[in-house]
């Protein structure tokens, strides 16, 4: 915490302190030997030493034992790059090795566990995973076989990983002994570009790093944040990024005309939806999704209140879910990022069943969806059919966009600024990892175009701008702008449901 | 330290004799270009210049005994690269002691700089440099070689190898750069190369 380095292997800060790997000692005065820095209580007046000669030949001794039956695999190993043994010798070790390649002890290689693939060579022996299967998931999966040298770790009979945090093992091995298979010999690590990011993935918001290269994702990794998901993620969430790279991306606007569709600019799309909103008047209805940020949100709420038109997002009862852990770590059952900040910003007024009976009575006019999940409900599809025009913001080619009028494209969130609310009302900050694909454009701003052409700007040019505008309309999210929300994000003062639960729980 | 005054005087006359020096070695050279070894000008293709073995030419990549390549798709070479014209992608060997392999291996020889970077970059001597220097192509395309075309052992042997990896120091670059900072910060000297 103060910044000083202090090698290690097996402490990890999520996982309780084991101290097997013997290579954090310290040299402590009035202390006889040399105390490993991970389990040593700090006491008043103590005069630790990390630097000293004698600890750093403890840390070049211990890492020469470590490296005995290391294998000579770094230009095979995807761990190359992020690799605490490769930096530990080139920050302490640099010997030469006195064990001929030969000599080495052979262990069990690439062993397909599912998810991961383990690498029984090149282990440490540091029980990181073990304490990981213990603490976290409870599944106790691995254990430690043989003794001596030919230690390793295994699972029971080769059993595969099931449980959903197997990713996590790849992660919190400092070596290369369990990587991930979906990572597997992609690409080496420092090609990668990291951008801090939240999961979109459900309503826990899980801090992560968007791996990128080129204006592609090529993995999300967790990023630590104590008060929301620790060190770990699901893999569900981290299969999020494969969404982003799919050819079935919607790149273009198209409006459908006398003989079907037909390609369009984005801003002729937005003259267009804007004809028939002025058309619409107060007969139209606006369904926000809870897959958008809250700069998405607030510029469709202000285009909605514009127009006069019914406002709702909740299709398929997301608000009801938001807080329901789906298993006991980190996944719940509502798959939408910002759920939260749709019931911050008041989207819930009119209701979807209120708003599909006016679509089937035919009072609604221009019906705007800033996601296609009511284009994939089946009870709405009478409703859609007496409705002469449906505008939807889409990020993804599906045929069920047919059912639509207008298609807009809309950028992902790895491809926008902005902020996600989750299930605890904590706000947090997306970025911009990479360009969208065509002409795809963040929704608020095409929500933003269309204020624009009704004769209303919204007196924003960014996403930091709209928050700001935000900030300023909804009290509970009052001073807070994209600095003050920073990397770990910033909680809210809590709801009437949060109080709710906090004083059943007591 | 003062500086020294040196007086050249340059109101010489030059006598025939430098002159005649002069044309004497301009005649050696004009007859040594027309009959002799020196000649300037070869009858390319049929005859070739003459390179060194350390002429940096057309990448070869090396193969194993059953002809698969000897790269183990490390990357190394595409990270040292400054001309980034190196794309590989990596695959699975059944074999568990190898495990990877390049599926796909392109060098676009129109962005390379020959510089020879990745030879040296190379853990596993698996890439180095033929003395093949005459590219000739019609499209761009053309210039990008894939795996199979740099692992022709022929053109290998009608050109010979150039720049290969045969007396380098087995200390890398980036291994001395760090035992220097090592003796600079710590003031540790681990020992001597045990070979």
């Amino acid at each position: 915490m103060a910044g000083i380095e202090i090698p290690h292997f097996c402490w990890h800060p999520d996982l309780p302190v084991d101290g097997n790997c013997r290579m954090c000692l310290v040299e402590i005065e009035k202390m006889p030997k040399l105390q490993i820095a991970c389990n040593t209580v700090v006491s008043d007046g103590m005069v630790v030493r990390t630097t000293s000669e004698k600890a750093v030949q403890a840390h070049r001794t211990t890492l020469e034992f470590l490296l005995v039956n290391h294998p000579i695999d770094c230009p095979v190993c995807d761990q190359a790059g992020e690799c605490y043994l490769q930096d530990q010798y080139m920050e302490h070790g640099l010997h030469d090795s006195k064990i001929q390649p030969e000599e080495k002890v052979r262990k069990r290689k690439v062993v397909d566990l599912g998810p991961i693939m383990l690498d029984a060579e090149r282990c440490v022996l540091c029980s990181r995973c073990l304490r990981f299967e213990a603490n976290v998931t409870g599944t106790n999966s691995f254990e430690f076989v043989n003794r001596g040298d030919h230690m390793q770790i295994s699972t029971f009979e080769n059993r595969p990983i099931t449980h959903n945090y197997a990713g996590n093992l790849a992660d919190v091995c400092p070596v290369g002994a369990l990587l991930s298979h979906d990572f597997r010999f992609k690409m080496r690590v420092w090609f990668l570009e990291a951008t801090d990011s939240v999961c979109p993935g459900c309503s826990t918001g899980c801090n992560i790093f968007i791996d990128h290269r080129d204006g592609e994702a090529q993995r999300l990794r967790p990023r630590r944040n104590v008060e929301v998901n620790k060190s770990w993620m699901c893999d569900i969430g981290r299969k999020e990024y494969k969404e982003i790279a799919l050819d079935a991306r919607v790149t273009a606007a198209r409006v459908r005309g006398t003989s079907g569709w037909e390609g369009a600019s984005v801003p002729t799309a937005l003259d267009t939806l804007a004809d028939r909103l002025r058309e619409a008047g107060t007969a139209s209805a606006f369904l926000a999704t809870p897959q958008a940020t809250n700069e998405d949100l607030f510029a469709f709420r202000t285009l909605a209140e514009k127009v006069g038109g019914m406002l709702d997002f909740r299709v398929g009862d997301p608000q009801d879910k938001v807080r329901v852990l789906e298993d006991s770590v980190l996944l719940r059952a509502d798959r939408n990022p910002n759920t939260q900040g749709c019931l911050d910003q008041g989207l819930g007024r009119t209701g979807v069943k209120e708003i599909l009976a006016a679509c089937a009575a035919g009072k609604v006019g221009a019906l705007v969806l800033q996601g296609p999940e009511l284009l994939r409900s089946a009870e709405a599809l009478d409703a859609l059919g007496r409705v002469p025009f449906v505008a939807v913001m889409a990020t993804r080619e599906e045929p069920l966009l047919d059912r639509a009028h207008l298609v807009l494209p809309a950028a992902m969130w790895a491809e926008v600024d902005g902020t996600f609310t989750n299930y605890q009302r904590r706000v947090q900050r997306i970025r911009r990892a990479f360009a969208a694909p065509g002409s795809a454009t963040p929704r608020w701003q095409m929500a933003a175009g269309v204020s624009t052409r009704l004769g209303t700007p919204l007196p924003a040019a960014t996403a930091r701008d709209v928050f700001a505008l935000l900030a300023r309309a909804v009290p509970d999210y009052a001073g807070l702008d994209f600095k003050t929300v920073g990397a770990g994000g910033r909680g809210l003062p809590a709801g009437p449901e949060q109080i709710a639960t906090q004083e059943a729980r007591a | 330290m003062a500086a020294k005054v040196v007086t050249v005087n340059r109101d010489t006359k030059p006598g025939i004799y430098p002159v005649l020096i002069g044309m004497a070695i301009t005649f050696k050279n004009m007859l040594q270009t027309m009959f002799g070894h020196g000649a300037a000008t070869i009858q390319f293709p049929e005859e070739k210049r003459k390179t060194s073995g350390r002429y940096r030419g057309i990448h070869i990549l090396t193969q194993r005994l059953d002809g698969t390549p000897k790269c183990v798709a490390c990357y190394m070479c595409a990270t040292a690269c400054p001309a980034e014209c190196i794309y590989i992608e990596a695959g699975e060997r059944p074999e568990a002691t190898i495990e990877k392999y390049p599926t796909r291996f392109e060098i676009d020889l129109l962005r390379c700089v020959y510089c020879g970077f990745c030879v040296d970059a190379c853990p596993e001597e698996a890439i180095f440099m033929s003395r093949e220097n005459d590219l000739v192509g019609t499209s761009r395309a053309e210039m990008i070689i894939d795996r199979d075309r740099l692992m022709e052992r022929a053109k290998l042997v009608e050109y010979g190898p150039g720049y290969r990896p045969t007396d380098h120091d087995v200390r890398r670059p980036v291994r001395i750069a760090a035992l220097e900072r090592l003796k600079h910060e710590h003031g540790i000297v681990p020992g001597p190369p045990s070979r």
